[in-house]
């Protein structure tokens, strides 16, 4: 099947399933309401975007540079740098320090690139146990499914979906209703491993150039334990999430939870700067980082290059109108929503992915909620663009798509059309909308406008609209 | 060629001169540091108490410790505690001083009821601690116990995190939090649930010293 086809059939079942679509309009809905609220609180959040905008963009064209004050910073504060070309080096990388330090159990906290890599499945392979600890990651970890969300992996779970996963998990039934109960549940559970772990893993949220530190927000404080309970710590960081200072990572981090979920702050920022000192009481003997590029650095000085500008907030997930109909496993890929639909082809192949692209009404409702203002819209368009050169369009629709252009072209085949249509529609028209058939409106929730009785050209020729 | 010179190489080829903008300025302006930072914090689900001298604070804290009826107590060895010596003022509590008590510092937090910290810095607008690493300050003290306790005095407020930044100093800790509020998760329908990691209390006396 095309991934074409995948998509679209994906999004039907999604969008007839109620449940699914009650349970993504809500959690989207708050998201969406915090966030406004949260910008709404600030001073001049318009300014402080242009000047984050201006900071990412900045930063990207001399990734270079900084990358090397970062290493050379980390280095000096004790951590280990490693650079990792494609996935598979990293995984590489992160189970050899696993294996090295003979590690049986390791405790995760929630981490994007980490699922762009399949780290979890790699690690499972080397005889390490991966534990993810952020509450919503364990959930689809115990269910076997990949995250929704980037910022709320499981929030197409209902709590019943919930209490069965971790009732089996428990060894004992845990009452649905009781949320409160399910979390202390989660807690008791996965405290334990949390003193286990031989081995902790993150991801990074920033880079800070200036002082080599890792820069990681956690609202459940799973992000502090995985950096200070196991004797190692490794971060895994894309190469583009560098802030070269502290001022800089100061904008990044007052824009980051506001847009994500509507927080002035997230509940926990932690600032890891190499492993524990020789005179600390607690903490990782070693910090090793991770610099992931699996596809990054080619994007640079190319009309995609915007996309390394993403902090990975949501934010454009939110107001997505495809994203929050057709939910994100539909979009078969970790990143969804329309930052998904242009990384994932970008980052893993236009083929394998070529029907995001399409997954978008390109009406710009990410962009205007973007914190670094990135123009997904054009980006959109141009890996359109680049599918029907790579002929990419399944048939039909290019067929329809050429004889569409070929009837706009031409008054008389375009006319011809419109009478044409205006007596087709006649069984579906209901006043002055069209009933669309059940197979292509699954949920009845389209509307669509029956064509007016008089064409505008009609009405032109006709003097009806001489005023 | 290793991957290091591959992406910086390409990076590079393919990068261009930019000039980064300076640093973003603060643009708030807060008449009562203390008063905001006490809304926010609540605001986040966070606990603030007010206290007119650290003496005030340390009743407050006495009384609060009883009320919760702490058993096992942590404490960092950092200001305002390091010249208290709180273990032989209040006995009743089990305490653990940090660096300075025998026993398994991590199986003792795990099982406290309080961390007790100071704080590095506070930032108004978001109701947040700055809490370090560092000798005599344990990590694990303010994260796995059930309460974090922190005693902030009022001038350690900042107003927001522009001005923390721009006004910070030295070298970095090898652990640095930046702690607004409880621990707490919204992953099970978007229902938020207080307590899930970390600690399920966060309450800051907020002293003014003199
Ligand atoms: S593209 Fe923008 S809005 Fe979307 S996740 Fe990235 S930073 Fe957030």
């Amino acid at each position: 099947m095309s991934g074409v086809t995948q998509f679209r059939r994906k999004a039907r079942i999604a969008i007839s399933d109620i449940r699914l679509q009650g349970a993504l309009e809500g959690a989207t809905q708050k998201f969406r309401t915090g966030r406004t609220a949260a910008l709404a609180d600030l001073p001049d959040a318009g300014a402080l975007r242009d000047h984050f905008k201006a900071i990412r963009q900045a930063t990207i064209a001399q990734l270079a540079d900084h990358l090397e004050t970062f290493e050379r910073n980390a280095q000096a504060s004790g951590a280990q740098v490693h650079w990792a070309a494609d996935g598979d080096e990293a995984c590489r990388i992160i189970t050899g320090i696993a294996q090295q330090h003979g590690v049986k159990l390791t405790t995760k906290s929630k981490s994007m690139t980490s699922e762009e890599i399949g780290l979890n499945d790699a690690l499972a392979d080397a005889g390490v146990e991966p534990v993810e600890t952020d509450l919503g990651e364990w959930i689809v970890q115990l269910a076997g499914e990949p995250p929704s969300h980037i910022v709320g992996p499981a929030l197409h779970k209902t709590r019943q979906q919930v209490a069965e996963l971790l009732s089996k998990e428990a060894g004992k039934e845990l009452d649905a209703d009781d949320i409160p109960l399910l979390t202390a549940e989660a807690r008791r559970m996965l405290r334990q491993k949390f003193l286990d772990a031989g081995l902790g893993i993150s991801g990074a949220n920033i880079g800070v150039a200036e002082s080599g530190s890792i820069v990681l927000v956690t609202n459940e404080g799973n992000g502090r334990l995985v950096t200070s309970a196991p004797p190692v710590h490794i971060a895994l960081m894309g190469i583009e999430k560098i802030a070269p200072t502290w001022d800089d990572a100061a904008v990044w981090l007052s824009l980051l939870a506001r847009s994500a979920t509507g927080q002035p702050l997230s509940v926990y920022t932690s600032v890891v700067t190499g492993p524990a000192k020789s005179d600390d009481i607690d903490g990782p003997q070693e910090v090793h980082i991770v610099l992931l590029d699996n596809g990054r650095s080619k994007l640079l000085n190319t009309p995609f290059e915007e996309v390394l500008q993403c902090i990975r907030c949501g934010a454009c997930l939110n107001v997505c109108p495809v994203y929050r109909a057709a939910g994100g496993h539909s979009y078969g890929s970790h990143y969804s929503g329309p930052i998904g639909a242009v990384i994932s082809p970008l980052l893993f192949g236009l083929e394998k992915h070529a029907a995001l692209p399409q997954a978008s009404t390109l009406c710009g409702a990410c962009l205007d909620e973007c914190p670094s203002r990135i123009d997904l819209p054009r980006m959109l368009l141009a890996l359109r663009a680049e599918e029907v050169e790579s002929g990419l369009i399944p048939l039909p629709e290019r067929l329809l798509e050429r004889a569409a252009a070929r009837v706009m072209g031409n008054h008389r085949l375009l006319s011809a059309a419109g009478t044409g249509l205006r007596l087709g529609q006649i069984p579906l028209a209901q006043g002055e909308t069209l009933n669309i058939p059940r197979r292509f409106n699954p949920a009845q929730d389209r509307r669509l406008p029956a064509l007016p009785k008089k064409s505008f050209r009609q009405m032109w020729r006709d003097g009806d609209l001489d005023e | 060629m290793n991957s290091r010179h591959k992406i910086l190489n390409q990076l590079r080829s393919n990068g261009r001169a930019a000039e980064t903008p300076g640093p973003w300025r603060s643009r708030r302006q807060f008449d009562d540091l203390a008063a905001r930072f006490a809304d926010a914090l609540t605001a986040a689900k966070g606990e603030c108490r007010r206290a007119g001298s650290l003496d005030d604070a340390l009743d407050q804290l006495h009384q609060l410790l009883r009320e919760l009826s702490a058993g096992k107590i942590v404490v960092n060895a950092e200001p305002p505690f390091i010249e208290l010596d709180l273990p032989s003022r209040w006995p009743d509590f089990q305490w653990h001083t940090v660096g300075q008590s025998d026993g398994d510092l991590r199986a003792f937090c795990a099982a406290a009821t309080v961390g007790l910290s100071g704080a590095d810095a506070a930032l108004a607008e978001t109701g947040s601690v700055i809490v370090s690493s560092g000798p005599g300050r344990s990590r694990l003290a303010t994260l796995l116990p059930e309460i974090h306790l922190a005693l902030v005095p009022t001038s350690s407020l900042t107003a927001d995190i522009f001005t923390w930044t721009a006004g910070r100093q030295g070298v970095l800790p090898a652990n640095q939090i930046i702690v607004s509020g409880p621990s707490k998760t919204g992953d099970i329908e978007q229902t938020m649930a207080i307590g899930v990691h970390g600690p399920k209390r966060f309450i800051v006396i907020l002293y003014d010293e003199g």
